[in-house]
């Protein structure tokens, strides 16, 4: 019952619902007092929860390093790892290492 | 608008960090609005800095299937209750000894919305949040305080329809019993004796 008048006091309920709580309320002072109850708190919750809230500006300008830190880690992470893969491919160049391709370039047939 | 954030999303998740600034900018209020009803002014900030972290790692799963506040307020929830759940289990009382009351306002108190203005009643609220369970506090917060519809409240906290309308209820049941043991001195608790 003390869910049913909440909902009956949050403009919940409906139909056949909305009528039997309707007739608690009407017949039992203290369902009544209780439903008035339960719209003072709601108009309070709505209330608070309309007003204004500005997050710190902390919590913004931490969100923000942390993002520009995490894409230069990022970028960082890809330019090294080609920079590494390029060291790669010229120490294999200069060793002889890399197997021999069979596509010559310019002036063959 | 809803479209914007969709773009700005998805170049954020390519690594432009101007696009998650603004996203930041945009929706840090609502961040920081989520976890302070949620878990208190002690732990909303942290909260609200651990989602931004969360979202900018995430960033390239959302999908923009639905609304860009929608998915935030996932991951905002989310992260209230993992912080939640860190700390002991609180205990709900969701039914009174009797029917539970909120004293009659008096004087220039008779307006309900100036009352709740008053920094004494918002703390009292805040104290009567605290006590309720974290889920049902987060469903609570989310219907009567952000106005979300059942739909959108099931779809953040990902449960069915249903269960997000029950846990609504048994919050505003649980915050009622705490508000009115929070003004016990003033309240006839025993009416005919039957909560029901």
């Amino acid at each position: 019952m003390l869910e049913k008048i909440g909902a009956y006091a949050a403009g919940e309920l409906e139909g056949e619902e909305a009528r039997e709580a309707e007739q608690l309320i009407f017949e039992r002072p203290d369902y009544s007092r209780l439903a008035e109850s339960y719209a003072r708190m709601l108009v309070m919750l709505n209330t608070l929860g309309s007003e204004p809230v500005e997050a710190p500006e902390v919590v913004v300008g931490y969100a923000v390093r942390r993002a520009y830190a995490s894409a230069f880690m990022r970028n960082a992470e890809v330019f090294l790892g080609s920079l590494g893969r390029t060291y790669l491919d010229a120490l294999f160049y200069y060793f002889g290492l890399r197997p021999q391709r069979r596509e010559s370039y310019g002036g063959g047939i | 608008m809803s479209v914007e954030y969709q773009g700005l999303a998805a170049r954020a998740s390519q690594g432009d960090v101007e696009a998650f600034r603004r996203l930041v900018q945009d929706h840090s209020a609502l961040v920081y609005r989520v976890a302070l009803r949620v878990l208190g002014t002690t732990d909303a900030q942290d909260a609200s800095q651990e989602v931004w972290v969360r979202v900018w790692r995430n960033i390239g799963r959302f999908r923009g299937e639905s609304a860009f506040s929608t998915w935030l307020y996932r991951i905002t929830v989310n992260t209230c209750l993992s912080v939640q759940r860190k700390e002991s289990r609180r205990d709900e009382r969701e039914h009174a000894e009797g029917i539970p009351y909120l004293p009659e306002p008096s004087g220039s108190d008779a307006d309900p919305e100036a009352a709740a203005l008053g920094a004494e009643r918002r703390a009292e609220i805040e104290t009567a949040l605290g006590r309720v369970r974290a889920e049902h506090r987060a469903a609570l917060v989310l219907r009567h305080m952000e106005g979300l519809s059942y739909a959108e409240i099931a779809e953040v906290l990902d449960v069915p329809d249903g269960t997000a309308k029950g846990w609504v209820s048994r919050g505003r049941a649980a915050m009622l019993v705490a508000m009115s043991d929070g003004a016990a001195p003033s309240l006839d608790r025993n009416l005919d004796g039957n909560g029901g």
